[in-house]
């Protein structure tokens, strides 16, 4: 396994939301503004590479029938310990995914590397496995922010960049972001959980074209090349 | 045996993530009630300046959708703590309230309305700004500009303006019923 | 205290539909409603686990943890309580009502991971909801969630048939779809009771 490979896979061709098409819930719920998609997809970038390097370092002394359950109170641990330090530190994060920031336990994306790929490989592997997968799930969540804070407000980067005084990223979640055109002709409907639908569905679509077109590409490379040969 | 096994290794488990989570929660609690306290602080200030206030007694029967009413030391007025239902889920809200009984500002503390849209009411920006600066001086007959009262919905919020308004009411009615 | 049932009930299955509006348990909604009939038992599953969840989370948060200063443990016990019910559900149905148990028996592990029973439990902490109202919570909320996941199978057994573009196989057309009735279900919102 090498880590070139893994990251590719982890951000594109095996990316979690678009191709593995696991852990919508939070990708449609929270992904209104640019603070919310970082914050967000930071949280789960962190627990994910927890889990998965506990979860492989203790893969070996763990019985086999009761793994799930085991992976499911170590993950409860550690987005509890998120939870708790978000609350301290960056309480308006902490409002604004509310009970986003518990679901993770049940997202997916977290037991499902768990069980497909840190019980049979190296800690250092996992580590990587957790970091890449992470960033695919964070990449996700921003285009999406972007996308319909964009259409939905004309806003770009709301709550995490303010540019009343030269540019500044603000932590507390109150800068205004970059207004690009007056927020009364943005189209609200893409902030509601209509535009949430919709706008994972496109992704998702678009995803499966340049998948289908690059693996056709591939074919006719080889189509070619055998053709060369004969 | 086997199943007696099984359990007391998830039990060992439970217990250490337990006692981890316990050590965060030790080192963690006194900064989330310091962060609780700073934002209650800064609510009361926005809306009514003072040293210090005061909780006073106050009839929740009547009154469910208010938390808390704490007096201005510097007898000002009464702010309110109120939290109600918007157009997605509860908004937490205080409200100042004078002697005269007219409202002296709002400041929204927690939210879930769209953004975008209701969340402006909340917002640092100039929208947010005006929107809640008009609740400035307004009385327990406050009604939004389409039953002739003065206060303006935000666009494409009109539930959220409506219920905000309905909330300064019934602060407004609370205070009162103290006085 | 009725007008209060009422507007939660309300509330849980329209307005603030747990799919159409609050995005809780998309997962097995987009993947068990490809036929009504899977979605009805799925969707039945679910209104029996959130009940059930709501009740005895209940009775710990308030009666164990709370007391005893452990609030900052409620995911993992809740977690844990979840996943034991769900396995005592499928046990107990095994024995008992087997015709039940055929019915719903395969999605009954599935509902372990369903964000809607985890998160039912943890908005009736955060909404401080007393023991009925909790109930009444978790089981409307399923019901919503029943009803959104009925009547998107619907919805998806004719988009089998329609033409649209190759790339928008399987997941994406069906986000489409539920965008579409998502849209529906604004036309409830902000609706008041009384």
């Amino acid at each position: 396994m090498n880590i070139k490979k893994q990251f590719k896979e982890g951000l594109i061709t095996n990316n979690p939301v678009l191709v593995q098409l696991i852990g919508m819930c939070a990708t449609m719920a929270i992904t209104t503004t640019l603070f919310n998609g970082v914050g967000m997809g930071i949280s789960v970038l962190i627990i994910l590479t927890c889990c998965n390097v506990v979860v492989s370092a203790i893969r070996k002394i763990i019985p086999d029938e009761i793994r799930l359950a085991i992976f499911v109170v170590v993950i409860a641990g550690f987005v509890t310990i998120v939870d708790l330090l978000l609350q301290a530190y960056i309480p308006a994060l902490s409002d604004a995914l509310g009970v986003f920031i518990p679901l993770i336990v049940v997202n997916c994306i977290i037991i499902g590397r768990a069980e497909a790929f840190c019980q049979k490989n190296t800690v250092g592997a996992s580590f990587f496995d957790g970091i890449f997968q992470g960033l695919g799930y964070t990449l996700v969540l921003v285009a999406m922010c972007v996308i319909r804070e964009f259409i939905g407000s004309g806003r770009f980067g709301g709550g995490l960049i303010d540019i009343t005084n030269g540019l500044r990223f603000t932590l507390d979640g109150t800068g205004a972001g970059i207004q690009l055109f007056p927020s009364e002709y943005g189209a609200g409907i893409m902030n509601l959980p209509f535009g949430g639908f919709i706008t994972l569905g496109l992704l998702i679509a678009a995803m499966q074209y340049a998948l289908k077109r690059s693996a056709k590409k591939r074919e006719e490379k080889e189509k070619a090349a055998k053709e060369v040969e004969e | 045996m086997k199943i007696f096994k099984l359990s007391a290794v998830l039990l060992i488990i439970c217990a250490i993530v337990a006692g981890i989570l316990g050590g965060v929660n030790y080192i963690t609690a006194d900064k989330i009630a310091e962060q609780q306290a700073i934002k209650t602080a800064k609510a009361y200030a926005a809306v009514l300046e003072s040293e210090n206030y005061a909780d006073v007694e106050f009839d929740k029967e009547s009154f469910p959708t208010i938390d808390n009413i704490a007096e201005a030391d510097n007898g000002k007025g009464y702010v309110v703590m109120t939290s109600f239902s918007g157009a997605q889920g509860k908004i937490t809200m205080a409200v100042g309230v004078d002697k005269e009984l007219k409202c002296t500002g709002i400041s929204i503390t927690k939210h879930s309305e769209t953004s975008g849209l209701g969340a402006n009411a909340a917002s640092a920006a100039e929208v947010g700004v005006n929107f809640r600066s008009q609740f400035v001086g307004e009385g327990s007959d406050i009604a939004i500009t389409k039953a002739g009262g003065n206060i303006e919905i935000i666009a494409g919020a009109t539930i959220t303006t409506q219920a905000i308004a309905d909330a300064v009411a019934v602060a407004i009615t609370a205070v009162e019923a103290i006085l | 205290m009725l007008t209060n049932i009422i507007s939660i009930s309300l509330g849980a299955i329209l307005i603030n539909n747990f799919i159409f509006s609050q995005f809780l348990g998309c997962c097995p909604f987009l993947g068990c409603s490809s036929k009504v009939d899977t979605a009805a038992g799925m969707g039945l599953a679910v209104v029996f686990v959130m009940g059930l969840a709501s009740a005895i989370c209940w009775v710990i948060d308030v009666y164990i943890l709370v007391p005893l200063g452990l609030a900052f443990l409620e995911t993992l016990a809740f977690i844990l309580v979840i996943a034991s019910l769900v396995q005592f559900v499928e046990m107990f149905l095994k024995k008992m009502v087997p015709s039940l148990y055929s019915a719903l028996g395969i999605y009954l592990p599935l509902i372990t991971t369903n964000c809607a029973v985890l998160g039912v439990v943890l908005l009736n902490v955060q909404n401080n909801y007393n023991f009925i109202e909790s109930v009444v919570y978790g089981i409307t909320g399923g019901l919503g969630f029943m009803l959104a996941i009925v009547l998107f199978a619907s919805v998806r057994e004719r988009v089998d048939f329609a033409d649209y573009p190759e790339c928008f196989e399987g997941f994406p057309i069906c986000l489409v779809s539920a965008a579409l009735l998502a849209l529906a279900f604004m036309g409830f919102s902000g609706m008041k009771i009384f």
